[in-house]
This record gives structure tokens, C-alpha cells and sequence, in this order.
């Protein structure tokens, strides 16, 4: 068992962990396995590979199919540590790895340390509520969420580059929507207007519209906002499963603030809620809060922020 | 008839946990536990498939103390619960719980198609979907919003990142649907009642065929550390103030902090 593994469908967080890796792998071997062509390949190489196995994936398969063909790699040399891209995909394929490795799998993983032959890692539970740290043996196999590392180019590196076969699969897609592109992003905000289930209706969502404009910020919401109700992006989201914001005032309103939504806005300065329940959660991680109908309080506030600009 | 399993996690709820201040220890004294949130929509999706096609419908669970979970995932539409409560599985991580649901499901025997939450409400892993797919040697579809069976298997739509993915699976799959998929209602009190009158059924380590030492797990919990937040926890309409009068005031406060403009 020795070396590490990186494995990642879209090169730039193959970057990102191939930099990591370097850091852990010493004198042992860094294999890249990415999607592309030669100069993709050259690419992860000058980013820290030793060698490089590029997945070519049929159209119509879905690219975490390549389990098998990256098994077959390691058939001669079982590596010590896997990092997968935590994307939706890489987290399908780093657990189906895992399982056939009979390894332990780390999801999310925020830090990797050497420790002798093992290695320290931590990751968030309880919805965001708490860090657990754990140490692993054997072969571990860990997801690493974008952006966790920075990528190093070094120059002057050579390596190895091979290109995979993949085959074997049991799913087809009969169909891709790619998602509209949209020019949400709340993550730089620096004022955050946060609207919760409390909004009774789509048309409400203008008074934190008007709010949002009054404080020159950005709109964001609960997961259910978004995914079940749909009126608002995706992209909107704050939480454990979405966006982590970290502006110097968050607004909410109607927003009950469960421990998951709660992890995207602990790095907020100051945190304002506008709430009906006195009881919710939300109540004991304000600074400041209004007791009220937000149909009552958000026009309020609206006509106070515009007198105080 | 297709055969069609819920997985679902016994877990803490989240909410009752508290943090010690200094010490930043969880404190589980207050806690009371639940079908963990994303596994009640992986049940309603094999409860309306059981309604829409007559499918045989089952739930499935493992863990240290998972009996109190029964009466209240047979409200929930399967007609019947297979278990492994044993103190063991207390410590265990995703590839242990993966294994254990895996011997039973296989114990059930022909099992079509698996359904598991997008991630539990305490671990959020998202693994023991596609480790129990790899196990059993079944397709892994995750993150599923759509799902419809058809005579070789079925097709699904998967949300990615960058869209969404219709895909067809030929033979026996296991899915993750994420929690846009449905609304899980809550149970009537005939549910309720009902499900007092359905079997369970007890399976141990033994009649799955595995050895205690499998499932010890390969990772081991080191340590666990609360997060704390320092917050004012200000009321801005306390003595009689109106809704506007508390507008106004937070207005200047939040220009005192220099947050407005
Ligand atoms: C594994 C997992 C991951 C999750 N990830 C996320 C995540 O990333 N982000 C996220 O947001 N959630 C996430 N959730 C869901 C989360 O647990 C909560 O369900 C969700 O945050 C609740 O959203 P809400 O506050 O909008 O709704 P609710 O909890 O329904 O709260 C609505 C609030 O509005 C108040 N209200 C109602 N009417 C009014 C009114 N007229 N005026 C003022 N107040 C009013 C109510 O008192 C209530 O407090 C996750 C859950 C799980 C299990
Ligand atoms: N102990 C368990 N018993 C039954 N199902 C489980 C258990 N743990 C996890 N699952 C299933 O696997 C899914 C993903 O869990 P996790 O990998 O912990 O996020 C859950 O939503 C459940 O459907």
C-alpha cells in the first residue's frame, strides 16, 4: 500500500487537491485520474502528478461509471489515501470505492494530517452543530469540497500520461437539462436579506426584494425555500447543503434557524432576525430582533433603512 | 411483484443537542430521537410506488437502539421492518452500517430497488446509498428528484451540480432521493394504529452471516467538539415599543456599528 490518489472530473479541483497531495505523498507516487485529452494530462503533472490515467467516458454514461476502471488500476498496488473531488458525482464514486476497497470514507473532509501510517481527519455532524475528528487505518478514501486547497504549478515536472478504457456500465442517460446560468452570488455579499418558510406567499419575497435594494445586498434563503417552494434559485440557498456566507449583516425573516442553515451564517458580523416565534431557534443566535409579523415588521424596516441612509 | 426497500437512520434530533459553553462538549441529556428528516421522503417514494404498482414495500434500519423506531416507520406505509439492534453498531461508520444493511437485504432476498435519504440527519456522509449499491452489485443512482419503474429497472432524474440527468438503469439499483422529491405527510391516527397490528422482523449479526470483528470500524471517532457563537440576543421591541419605533431603532443601531453605509 503505498502512493495517493486523485480523482477528479473537472481539472481545477484536481489542481487543488493534486497540491495537497504533493504535501503528503513525500518520495511516494501521485497518481491523477482526470477527464480530457494529453494536454489535460500535462496539465496535472505540472500540478504535482506523477502520472497521469485520463477517463474517457462515453457521452451517454455518467462519469462516476468509471469505478470499475479505476479498481483495475490499483488491482497491483492498493494506494494509501483517495481524494475525490466532493462533487454530487465524486461523493457517488468515492463511496462505491470505499465499499469495493473495504476502506473508510471521510465525506466533506476539511483537514487530512499524516500521522506515522494513518491519517487525522475532520469533518462537520450534527448538521453543522460540531467538528468530529477521527483517525483512520489502512486505505482511506476522502471527498474534498472545491476550493479547499490552492493549486501550486511547479515548473519543470515530467510524467507519465495513459489514457483509461472504461466499459462495464448500468446506467444510460437518455437526456441532460444543463441549469440556466445565473449571476447569483451571495457568497461576496456583504449585506445578506435571508427569507425563510415565514414568507406566505412567492409575492411576498418583494418586501425582502425592496429591503435587499435599500441595503445595496444580495438575497439568500432556506433550503426549502429554494427546493421546495422554488421561488427562489438554487443558488440562494444558505446552509450545510448550500452557500456559506459570511457578511457583515445578515437580515432574516421567517426563517426558524435550524442548526443546518444556521452552519452557513455563523461567520455573519452581526445577525438580525425578524421572527413570530420568540421560541425559535433563531431568537437564541441574533444579535438583534424584532417580534412580529415580517408582513408588518419588513415594511417597517423598509422605511426605516431608507430615512437612515 | 417488485420488491422495493427504504432504508432509514434512528439519529439524535439535531435540535435537542446542547453545547457546553466552556467545555464545547454535545450534551445528549434532552435529546429525543426520529426518523432522520431526508429518510422520511425515501419512504414515502416506495410507499407511493407500493400504491402505484402493488409492490411489495419494506423498511430496513440497523443500530444500537433502533426499537423505538418501529411503530413509527410502519405509520409510514411499509408493511413490514427489518432490523439489527445490537450495541456494536453504536461506534459504527459508513462502511460498517453499509455491510450490515447490505446481509440483510440480501437475506430479504430480490430486492428490486433500494431506496436511501440523500445523507442522515447526523452524519450527512452520503455514502451508505452508493457503498450499499457497490456491496449488493446493484446500479448507484443518486440524488434523485424523479423516480418511475419500468420493466427492466427504472428511469430517474438526478440533480447535478450542473443540471439535471435523466437515466435509465437496467436491472435491480439502489437510489438517494434528495428531499425535493416529495412531501412525506405526517401519518393519521389510523396509520398510527394500524401499525401497532403489522410484523417486524429481528435479524442479528449471526443471521447475516457476519463476524463481530467486521464491524468494528476502520474509522475511529477521536473526538468530537461543539461550535459556540457569541451573540448579543437583543430584543429590539421590548416596553411597549411598536413595530416602527423597534424599525428605528435597529436602524440607528446598525449605523452605530458602522454596518449601514
Ligand atoms: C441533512 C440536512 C441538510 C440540510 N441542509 C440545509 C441547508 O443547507 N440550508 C437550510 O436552510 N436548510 C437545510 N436543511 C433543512 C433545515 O433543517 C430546516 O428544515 C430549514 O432550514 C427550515 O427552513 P425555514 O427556516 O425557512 O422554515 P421553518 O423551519 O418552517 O421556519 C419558518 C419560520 O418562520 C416563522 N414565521 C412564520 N410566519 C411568519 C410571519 N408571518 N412573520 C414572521 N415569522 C414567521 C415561523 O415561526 C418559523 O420560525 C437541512 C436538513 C437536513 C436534514
Ligand atoms: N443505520 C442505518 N440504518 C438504515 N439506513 C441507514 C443507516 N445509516 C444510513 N442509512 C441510509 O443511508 C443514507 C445515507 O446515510 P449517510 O451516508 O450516513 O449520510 C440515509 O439517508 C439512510 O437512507
Amino acid at each position: 500500500m503505498s502512493g495517493i490518489w486523485v480523482i477528479s472530473e473537472t481539472p481545477k479541483i484536481a489542481w487543488e487537491m493534486l497540491a495537497k497531495a504533493r504535501e503528503l505523498a513525500g518520495n511516494e507516487v501521485v497518481t491523477a485520474f482526470v477527464v480530457g485529452d494529453y494536454e489535460t494530462g500535462m496539465d496535472a503533472i505540472s500540478f504535482g502528478a506523477d502520472q497521469v490515467l485520463l477517463l474517457e467516458m462515453p457521452a451517454n454514461i455518467p462519469w462516476e461509471e468509471c469505478r470499475d476502471v479505476i479498481l483495475k488500476a490499483g488491482e497491483t498496488n492498493k494506494p494509501s489515501l483517495i481524494m475525490v473531488a466532493a462533487t454530487r458525482r465524486g461523493k457517488d464514486l468515492a463511496a462505491q470505492l470505499a465499499a469495493l476497497l473495504d476502506a473508510p470514507c471521510v465525506s466533506e473532509c476539511k483537514s487530512i494530517i499524516k500521522d506515522g501510517e494513518n491519517f487525522l481527519t475532520e469533518r462537520i455532524v450534527y448538521g453543522g452543530l460540531a467538528v468530529k475528528k477521527m483517525v483512520s487505518n489502512g486505505c482511506l478514501v476522502a471527498t474534498i469540497p472545491p476550493g479547499t486547497y490552492h493549486p501550486e504549478k511547479i515548473e519543470g515536472r515530467s510524467g507519465d500520461v495513459k489514457q483509461l478504457k472504461p466499459q462495464g456500465f448500468k446506467m444510460v442517460v437518455r437526456e441532460r437539462r444543463p441549469k440556466p446560468a445565473t449571476s447569483v452570488n451571495i457568497s461576496d455579499a456583504n449585506i445578506v436579506v435571508g427569507v425563510g418558510r415565514g414568507f406566505g406567499s412567492k409575492e411576498e419575497i418583494q418586501m425582502a426584494e425592496r429591503l435587499a435594494d435599500i441595503l445595496d445586498g444580495a438575497i439568500g434563503c432556506t433550503r426549502p425555500v429554494a427546493e421546495d417552494l422554488r421561488w427562489l434559485p438554487e443558488e440562494c440557498y444558505i446552509g450545510l447543503s448550500g452557500q456559506v456566507v459570511r457578511p457583515a449583516l445578515y437580515l432574516c425573516a421567517g426563517v426558524s434557524g435550524q442548526v443546518q442553515h444556521v452552519y452557513g451564517i455563523r461567520d455573519a458580523k452581526t445577525i438580525v432576525a425578524v421572527e413570530k416565534n420568540e421560541n425559535a431557534p433563531i431568537i437564541r443566535i441574533a444579535d438583534y430582533y424584532i417580534l412580529g409579523d415580517l408582513k408588518e415588521v419588513l415594511p417597517a424596516l423598509i422605511g426605516a433603512f431608507a430615512k437612515a441612509k | 411483484m417488485k420488491k422495493i426497500v427504504a432504508c432509514y437512520k434512528w439519529v439524535a434530533d439535531e435540535a435537542d443537542i446542547r453545547i457546553d459553553e466552556k467545555s464545547r462538549a454535545l450534551n445528549f441529556d434532552r435529546v429525543k430521537y426520529k426518523i432522520s428528516e431526508y429518510d422520511r421522503n425515501a419512504i414515502e417514494v416506495g410507499n407511493s410506488l407500493k400504491d402505484k404498482y402493488s409492490c411489495e414495500f419494506v423498511a430496513v434500519t440497523c443500530g444500537a437502539q433502533v426499537e423505538s423506531s418501529l411503530k413509527d416507520v410502519l405509520s409510514r406505509g411499509p408493511t413490514n421492518v427489518y432490523y439489527i439492534n445490537d450495541e456494536i453498531l453504536a461506534d459504527a461508520d459508513g462502511g460498517v452500517t453499509a455491510k450490515v444493511l447490505a446481509g440483510i437485504i440480501k437475506k430479504i432476498g430480490a430486492v428490486d430497488l433500494v431506496i436511501c435519504g440523500e445523507g442522515s440527519g447526523d452524519e450527512y456522509g452520503q455514502q451508505v446509498g452508493p457503498r450499499l449499491a457497490a456491496l449488493l452489485g446493484y446500479a448507484s443512482c443518486t440524488f434523485v428528484t424523479k423516480l418511475d419503474l419500468t420493466d427492466e429497472g427504472l428511469m430517474a432524474e438526478r440533480k447535478l451540480e450542473d443540471g439535471i440527468e435523466v437515466v435509465q438503469v437496467q436491472g435491480p439499483a439502489v437510489v438517494t432521493v434528495l428531499p425535493d422529491i416529495n412531501t412525506p405527510p405526517i401519518p393519521t391516527l389510523k396509520q398510527i394504529l394500524g401499525a401497532k397490528k403489522k410484523p417486524t422482523t429481528k435479524l442479528s449479526l449471526k443471521d447475516i452471516g457476519l463476524s463481530r470483528d467486521a464491524c468494528a470500524p476502520k474509522l475511529k471517532n477521536i473526538g468530537v467538539l461543539g461550535t459556540v457563537m457569541e451573540r448579543k440576543g437583543i430584543c429590539m421591541n421590548i416596553d411597549g415599543l411598536s413595530i416602527q419605533e423597534a424599525a428605528e431603532k435597529l436602524a440607528k443601531r446598525l449605523s452605530a456599528d458602522g454596518i449601514l453605509g
